[in-house]
């Protein structure tokens, strides 16, 4: 069983780049104000997810172990 | 009551300087038809970002689509010169939409990303000190000429893995490039040269890189023809707009920003006391309070309604982040420049799908420029009146012409 995750973005930081639909797209999506939001904590693989908050312009996405609270990104 | 408004925006008045002009146009007419150039000129933030964040609205790809003649005029006989360079320029990936857009970007998205572009920081603070030790001893430097050009220019040449002493013949090149935002009827000859002479001098180096791929950038370029993304055109075509935007905007960058902290000495001070601890948020201010890049135009993809105005399909848009950074119902005090500005959500980037590539360099270089900077000169000043400074005629760079600065030695 893969690990559960905390993932959340933050709008106030978020500009809309929108690279993270590219790289975990049944995870994020954009919302109506065209900011990304987190659909799906379990919509793809755990790399894949990680891999779209390094990518992230401006750090705007927090990826946590949600069993032990540890920070996995950034 | 409403003043008439100038719509020659390439008046030296208006150039040198928009914040007065546009503190008028957002106040009297936001969304604004500027009949000289039948261009709209979107002037709000809330408006700026609505545009940039619906790309299905307001395409990109202006330079293949526009139906309208070029703006201003060119030389008549010069048509073939426009129909070439606009043919180059609409390779760029930042003149494509969605699809084809994300997965040009995505090529060369990850080369950019905050932790890779990290890594660069002590290249950069090392090129930062040398070029600061060749001045020190002088007590005076043109600010653009040996410093803000320089160190972007080294550091993008080292990203493609260019050779150091072509830097100088690069810079010329790129120089003739920045007549794209420019207004001289006879603009297209330096443009097309500029076009010309960057792909006879990159097209033997990817070459090269397509046959024996490296970890640079142009490598990246060139794996993306290999992975049937771009064409060879479009391999170079992209290798020529991350060079040029990869040192004309932190050049205006650096140099707006020396400026900015030598006209508000409380400013310098403030930041003097504590450059690292103030590094990020000074930059920051510098970006929104005068911007490298002016303005950013699009092209309507169909009627659109905005803030009030019906804007038609093939109607073509420009965006001023100029104005958007200095409007009162986002920034307190927008007019005051203040170095620990928090939260401070310019859009000198611009915003939504195309929000600049390069933006985390751009940072970096910024922070540590004007860091090292103010860290090592005391007294900073200008050495000529600030009447005499002037900005080149541009409408899509905020380009100083030079930057003569003194400092106690």
């Amino acid at each position: 069983m893969p690990r559960k995750l905390k993932v959340t973005v933050d709008t106030n930081v978020c500009v809309g780049n929108a690279m993270c639909e590219h790289y975990a797209s049944n995870t994020f999506a954009l919302n109506d104000d065209r900011q990304s939001m987190v659909t799906n904590e379990e919509g793809n693989r755990e790399s894949e997810i990680l891999e779209a908050a390094e990518n992230c312009p401006v750090s705007a996405i927090t990826v946590i172990d949600a069993e032990n609270g540890e920070t996995l990104f950034p | 009551m409403v003043t008439a408004i100038n719509d020659d925006l390439f008046s030296q008045k208006i150039v040198d300087d928009p914040y007065t002009y546009f503190s008028q146009i957002r106040e009297d007419d936001p969304v604004h038809w500027n009949e000289k150039y039948e261009l709209w000129l979107v002037s709000r933030y809330a408006d700026l970002v609505w545009v940039a964040r619906h790309p299905e609205v307001f395409s990109s790809e202006w330079w293949k689509r526009d139906p309208r003649s070029p703006y201003p005029e060119i030389d008549e006989s010069d048509m073939g010169l426009y129909q070439y360079v606009r043919e180059f320029f609409s390779d760029w990936f930042i003149q494509h939409d969605r699809p084809e857009h994300a997965e040009m970007r995505m090529v060369v998205h990850g080369y950019f990303n905050p932790k890779a572009m990290e890594q660069w920081r002590p290249m950069v603070q090392n090129a930062v000190q040398s070029l600061l030790d060749e001045a020190e001893e002088r007590g005076s430097m043109d600010a653009m000429k040996d410093f803000a050009v320089p160190l972007p220019l080294l550091v993008i040449a080292q990203m493609m893995g260019m050779p150091n002493q072509d830097r100088s013949f690069i810079r010329q090149l790129a120089e003739k490039l920045l007549f794209l935002g420019r207004g001289e009827l006879d603009r297209m000859q330096p443009l097309a040269d500029g076009i010309k002479g960057l792909l006879d001098y990159l097209s033997p180096i990817v070459d090269e890189r397509v046959k024996n791929p490296g970890d640079d950038l142009l490598s990246v370029l060139a794996i993306g023809e290999k992975k049937g993304i771009y064409n060879r055109q479009e391999v170079l075509a992209n290798a020529i707009l991350l060079l040029l935007a990869g040192h004309e905007t932190t050049i205006n960058l650096i140099c707006n920003g020396t400026l900015a902290l030598i006209q508000h000495p409380d400013q310098l001070k403030a930041f003097q006391e504590d450059p690292v601890g103030r590094a990020v948020r000074a930059t920051e201010e510098c970006l929104r309070f005068d911007a490298p890049v002016r303005s950013i135009q699009r092209i309507a993809s169909e009627d659109i309604e905005l803030n009030g105005k019906t804007i038609r399909k093939d109607e073509r848009l420009r965006w001023f982040i100029s104005s958007a950074n200095r409007d009162p119902d986002v920034f307190t005090d927008p007019e005051t420049f203040d170095i620990s500005r928090h939260p401070n959500p310019h859009v000198a980037f611009g915003s939504g799908i195309h929000h600049c590539l390069g933006a985390t360099l751009a940072r970096l270089e910024g922070q540590e420029a004007l860091k090292m900077l103010v860290e090592r000169f005391s007294n900073l000043d200008l050495t000529v009146p600030v009447e005499n400074l002037s900005y080149q005629p541009s409408i899509t760079f905020r380009s100083l012409k030079s930057l003569p600065i003194a400092w106690s030695k």
